[in-house]
């Protein structure tokens, strides 16, 4: 038998929102396959619209609220991610790519303001506030990397009045996510990293991981009848680890050469010999436990959540029902079992340390992975310093349905696309898939470029895009420190919009990775060169020059008598000589 | 003041025009001597690491115990999988890699050079870094045959060792291609080409899955068998298409974790034995001077230099203690090294020739030699120019009190035409000496010869025509060399070889029937020739020095060579000369010395102009032979 068990089902376990205060937090853990572990966890604390309003935060927090409230935010998007998502092995993504960023910081809000100029004030604030807040660089979200999206984003909570919202959006994709930005991250949350499934949270596995994202999603939700809102704040991670790297211990991480007994050989080989070895796939999930692939041990339940009920199961593990799980805890637990008992959760006890055990063992049956609605790989092509090209190749996977999306680009100033070669072509028919375009073109270092592309992409094929840039030569001083790297072209957004729905407002989406771009780079020795060349030039012949002007050449004999004490001597002398001459 | 007007006077005197000649031999004397100064220790420097990032054999190695035992395995499957069908030995490749967990994709591709069919598969591994975001990457590449064209057991077996071995650190900042290739040279092209996107989709497949920018690229070539070898040294090949280097940070890298961490040495362009004696230093320079100046693929490297990707090929060489795992910790150490790398390899030398694995010299020590061989050119055209705008009879000196008669040695050529000697014998019946001018200016008078007051003009169409037609005519042997099918290569060379010494003496006969060109339209052809190749290969000389300072010695006998006015001897013993020196010639001669096939050379550089991008037939047949040519049918217009 094989189960099934597909992300939709995720956001219908977490209940809908309460009209009243509340937390909640689960943390879904799901092997991969090749060896490896998708970890959600997921955050979720509510309060009341009026309290909020009166700046009484309760579990919402207070410095991220009162940010909120002076920037005039009222929805807010912020995305930490490293590493990617590996659509072919892994399958579909956690929440449809809705929780996820860009490498990098991304960041969209939507800002109340009664004007185009207000909302940027606005919005600079908050990138400012929050670059503090999180200890990262989103102060460097400036005009130039900001857009105002068309198509790719939707208010995801409820506004009563949209028309003064204005959505602001800024990508930072060289931006390093590390351990201080998940130190501001845990301080959000009411356990604050000390118990509950948060207490997992480490940076050295978290910044191991082989994919990973942070988001934080702040939006108003309204009940039915419009009134009782409360503003949600969800906070996720969604990291993918390697079983077997995340149980090396944290003071031998070097993946040494296991003795040759620790590995199968395939004895079938003719070459086989005590000093020859092809090695075996083990073709066994692997033995792995909580403490050991997180590193820390989870200190049993947060106190805030729900005592009772699915709320109350905070840890849920989806694998199929052979696979054998110990729990290892000195306190009280539940276990439940649902989704024909695929996924098993767990209440933790309150105060008490719990760990799963998984021991290594041969699966007869396995999970069935969602298929992703699109595949997208996006490369620069070309080489050399003065032009390039963008090739984007999505692919359809599903035989039988066309799938409509939007392409979003936002592309540094300095990378000049030329609309006119804007192509996309679709492998097997001949129609058009560009249906719309929304293009802003960039202005230098005022603003960059924002493309913005609706595509429907016929069942079972590939469609390329493809278009040429320019790159600009940038002033001296525009270089960032490491300027032969290149430069980092944010990734593309893409936004499934038909025929599939999500179940939620939060949409499908997908990003692909962030492209190199390399400028023309100076030899920045050389201004230093120069200055010192002309320098030497400048000197000599200033020296010269000065000296044909400032002196007075004369003949040796015009000179008048030597100065100095002997001269004055020689003169008194001569003097007195000649007075006594005449005398 | 004083001087200046010396000077000004000076430019009118002829003497001054026989100088160039002298001062052009002493330039190309300079050149050569500049040359065989630099490998003394005092011309050259130590190699240096310049990028502080890679802090090259900083890091433990651990690719030994168990990965031994698999490299072994994987060494009998490689053994086992060389002799299978193209399709099968891709797919268990794939499957090798696949076992590593590793996105694999193949790449099909077929050039047809000279009629030749060069089809192959490459097989391609992406190891994903875990914290990378896809927009670096690192090759890592073996090909299935050697450059000496034998099967590369090892190095294929070491590259899915290391894929293996490689897959279970999580430091990697940058992806890790593993490509394992068809051929050495085509396989790495195709797959280069098709990563950038410059390759033709009808014959080269696309590639599937691809990765950030390439920021270096090594190959490993060790052709021991199933059952190992062990070796002495490396040879770092590192010379790319054109003549292109990668950066020297990268060979010293190599260098240095080799020999300084590893204990192997090193060696280049195949001087097994180095005891960094003078002669050697020179012997290692000229080599990689040969090697530079040919601008052929010398590894699977040389496809990625072009590409501004930084490469180098590792060789085993000889018998010695050093084992496979030696080698992989080398690889396994550069490729922690390149990690580390936050910029392209940009801080060291992109010119410079190597005198042994860390000696060098760079381009601002060695350039002035061919610069000053490509100035005797620009300078005896230069020459030229003025000596065609003088009047053609001396002037005799207006002091003496007899003019002297007609000098019959003079420089101005007489026709062979009978009807000009008669022309010439009436002028000479009429008064010598056309009277003196006498000028006055500010109160004083002069007299001054009418001859000096002449203007003589140059006409220009005929010279510029001809050379521009000379250049234009290399285009036909450019474009048959490149597209005649191997069978027919060897007599078409032995047809060019015999066009290109009978052309200009066909040609100056012909042109002598016309009675063109004048001996002042002959000196103008030369001018012209002259200036074009001085030009050239000044500009060449920063792309490819070897290649301009190669092309320079050989066509240095240009600059010396006149259309011979009086004997006949003269001709004949200058057109010999050139005959000898011409292209074709020069080739054939190279591959008797060398012992080369003729046909292999002329095999390879068709398959250097359709796949690897070689430019060399290039400066050969429309920089070399050209002025080739217009000197010898200035030189073959004397013996009409």
């Amino acid at each position: 038998m094989r189960s099934f068990l597909s992300f939709a089902l995720l956001p219908a376990l977490i209940a809908c929102a309460h009209a009243g205060p509340d937390y909640h937090e689960r943390l879904l853990l799901r092997p991969l396959p090749q060896d490896a572990l998708l970890a959600s966890f997921n955050f979720r604390s509510n309060e009341t619209a009026a309290a909020y309003e009166q700046q009484n935060f309760g579990l919402f927090p207070r410095s991220l609220g009162q940010i909120l409230q002076h920037a005039h935010t009222k929805e807010l998007h912020l995305r930490f991610s490293v590493g990617r998502w590996d659509a072919d092995s892994w399958g579909q993504r956690p929440w449809y790519g809705a929780r996820e960023g860009s490498n990098g910081v991304e960041l969209w809000a939507w800002i109340e303001a009664g004007s185009d100029d207000e909302a940027f004030a606005r919005w600079l604030t908050l990138v400012n506030n929050l670059s503090g807040l999180f200890c990262a660089s989103l102060n460097f979200i400036d005009a130039t990397k900001t857009i105002r999206p068309v198509v790719s984003f939707d208010p995801e909570g409820d506004h009563a009045d949209t028309s003064n919202l204005h959505l602001l959006h800024g990508i930072l994709p060289h931006e390093v996510v590390c351990t201080e930005n998940l130190t501001p991250f845990l301080k959000l949350l009411p356990c604050k990293g000390k118990a509950g499934i948060s207490s997992l949270l480490d940076g050295h596995k978290l910044f191991d991981a082989a994919f990973q994202t942070m988001a934080i999603d702040v939006r108003p939700v309204c009940g039915t009848s419009g009134r009782q809102c409360v503003v949600e704040m969800e906070q996720t991670v969604d990291m993918v680890l390697d079983i077997a790297r995340s149980k090396r211990p944290r003071d031998d991480p070097i993946p040494r050469p296991r003795p040759i007994e620790d590995i199968e050989c395939d004895t079938s080989k003719s070459y086989n010999a005590p000093d020859t070895c092809y090695p075996l796939d083990k073709k066994t999930e692997p033995a792995w436990k909580l403490t050991d692939v997180f590193g820390k041990p989870l200190r049993g339940a947060c106190p805030l959540t729900a005592a009772e009920g699915p709320e109350s199961e905070t840890l849920c593990i989806n694998a199929p029902p052979e696979r054998t799980i110990h729990v290892n805890t000195t306190g009280q637990y539940t276990e439940s079992l649902s989704a024909s008992d695929t996924l098993r959760c767990y209440k933790l006890p309150t105060g008490t340390e719990l760990d799963l055990v998984l021991p290594e063992q041969r699966m007869t049956t396995g999970l069935v992975r969602g298929q992703p609605h699109l595949y997208a790989a996006r490369s620069i092509n070309g080489h050399g310093q003065e032009r390039g090209s963008v090739q984007a190749v999505i692919r359809n996977p599903s035989p039988t349905d066309a799938v409509e999306f939007t392409y979003l680009e936002s592309l540094p100033w300095f990378m000049k696309p030329y609309l006119h070669t804007l192509r996309a072509h679709v492998s097997a028919s001949d129609e058009d898939p560009l249906k719309e375009t929304y293009y802003r073109p960039a202005v230098d270092r005022i603003r960059g470029t924002h493309l913005e592309l609706r595509l429907v992409i016929p069942p079972a094929s590939t469609l390329i895009l493809t278009y040429d840039f320019e790159k600009a030569i940038l002033r001296y001083t525009e270089y960032p420190p490491d300027a032969n790297r290149g430069f980092d072209a944010p990734p593309a957004v893409i936004r499934i919009l038909g025929p599939f729905q999500s179940a939620d407002r939060k949409g499908m989406y997908l990003r692909t990775t962030p492209l190199l771009l390399s400028l023309p780079t100076p030899d920045f020795s050389m201004p230093y060169n120069v200055i010192i060349l002309t320098s030497t030039v400048m000197a000599l012949g200033f020296g010269n020059i000065f000296n044909l002007l400032a002196r007075r050449f004369v003949g040796a004999d015009e000179v008048p008598a030597a100065g100095g004490l002997k001269g004055i001597i020689q003169a008194k002398i001569q003097s007195v000589r000649t007075r006594f001459g005449r005398a | 003041m004083a001087l200046l007007a010396t000077l000004l006077a000076l430019r009118k005197d002829a003497r001054i025009l026989k100088i160039p000649p002298y001062l052009s031999a002493f330039l190309i004397l300079v050149g050569v001597a500049w040359l065989l100064v630099l490998p003394l220790k005092e011309y050259s420097r130590g190699t240096y690491v310049s990028e502080n990032a890679l802090l090259p054999g900083q890091v433990h190695t651990y690719f030994t115990g168990s990965e031994h035992n698999v490299f072994r395995a994987y060494r009998h499957e490689v053994a086992g999988l060389v002799d299978l069908p193209v399709q099968q030995r891709t797919e268990r490749l794939s499957e090798l890699l696949r076992a590593s967990n590793l996105k694999v994709a193949t790449q099909k591709y077929t050039y047809t050079p000279s009629g030749r069919n060069i089809s192959d598969e490459n097989v391609y591994a992406i190891l994903q870094g875990p914290r990378a975001d896809a927009t670096e990457a690192i090759v890592l590449m073996a090909s299935l045959k050697t450059m000496a064209g034998e099967h590369n057991y090892s190095g294929v077996a070491l590259v899915l060792a290391l894929a293996r071995y490689f897959k279970r650190w999580s430091l990697w900042s940058k992806d890790i291609i593993f490509l394992v290739s068809g051929d050495s040279t085509s396989g790495p092209q195709a797959w280069v080409d098709a990563y950038h996107d410059a390759h033709d989709p009808a014959t080269i497949e696309s590639l599937s899955i691809k990765s950030g920018a390439l920021q270096g690229a090594v190959g490993v070539e060790y052709p021991a068998g199933p059952w190992g070898h062990r070796y002495d040294k490396l040879h770092i090949v590192y010379d790319g298409t054109n003549g292109q280097l990668p950066n020297l940070d990268l060979f010293n890298t190599a260098v240095n974790i080799a020999s300084g961490q590893m204990g192997i040495g090193c060696t280049l362009q195949r001087m097994w034995h180095h005891r960094n004696s003078y002669q050697e230093r020179l012997q290692t320079m000229l080599r990689g001077m040969l090697s530079q100046g040919l601008g052929h693929a010398t590894g699977p490297h040389s496809a990625f230099i072009p590409y501004h990707v930084d490469a180098i090929t590792l060789v085993t060489v000889g018998d010695g203690w050093h084992d496979e795992m030696g080698l992989g910790r080398t690889v396994e150490s550069l490729f922690r090294s390149l990690n580390n790398l936050l910029e392209h390899l940009h801080q060291s030398f992109f010119f410079y020739l190597l005198l042994e694995a860390k000696r060098f010299v760079s381009i601002g020590t060695y350039l002035p030699s061919a610069m000053l061989i490509a100035a005797n050119f620009s300078i005896m055209a230069i020459a030229l120019w003025v000596q065609s705008g003088r009047p053609q009879e001396t002037i005799p000196n207006p002091a003496a009190a007899k003019p002297a008669p007609k000098s019959v040695t003079q420089d101005a050529a007489k026709d062979p035409d009978h009807k000009e000697k008669e022309q010439e014998q009436e002028v000479e019946e009429e008064p010598l000496e056309p009277p003196p001018v006498i000028v006055t200016k500010d109160g004083a008078t002069a007299i001054i010869p009418a001859a000096l007051l002449q203007v003589s003009e140059r006409p220009l169409f005929l010279p510029a025509a001809f050379v521009v037609t000379a250049h234009f005519l290399g285009l036909i042997p450019l474009a048959a060399f490149n597209h005649i099918p191997v069978a027919n290569l060897y007599p078409s060379f032995l047809l060019a070889a015999n066009l290109t010494a009978l052309l200009p003496l066909a040609t100056a006969y012909l042109l002598s029937r016309f009675t063109r060109p004048t001996p002042q339209e002959s000196t103008l052809i030369h001018c012209f020739s002259l200036l074009f190749l001085g030009m050239y290969l000044s500009a060449l000389a920063t792309l490819n020095f070897s290649q301009s300072l190669m092309v320079g010695l050989l066509t240095a006998p240009l600059s010396f060579v006149r259309r011979s006015s009086g004997s006949r001897a003269a001709a004949k013993l200058q057109f010999a000369l050139l005959a000898a020196i011409n292209p074709v010639m020069v080739v054939y001669g190279a591959t008797y010395v060398g012992k080369i096939e003729l046909l292999d050379v002329l095999v390879k550089a068709a398959e250097g102009w359709h796949v690897w991008g070689m430019w060399t037939q290039v400066v050969v047949w429309l920089v070399w032979w050209p002025a080739w040519f217009s000197g010898s049918v200035v030189v073959a217009l004397g013996l009409f």
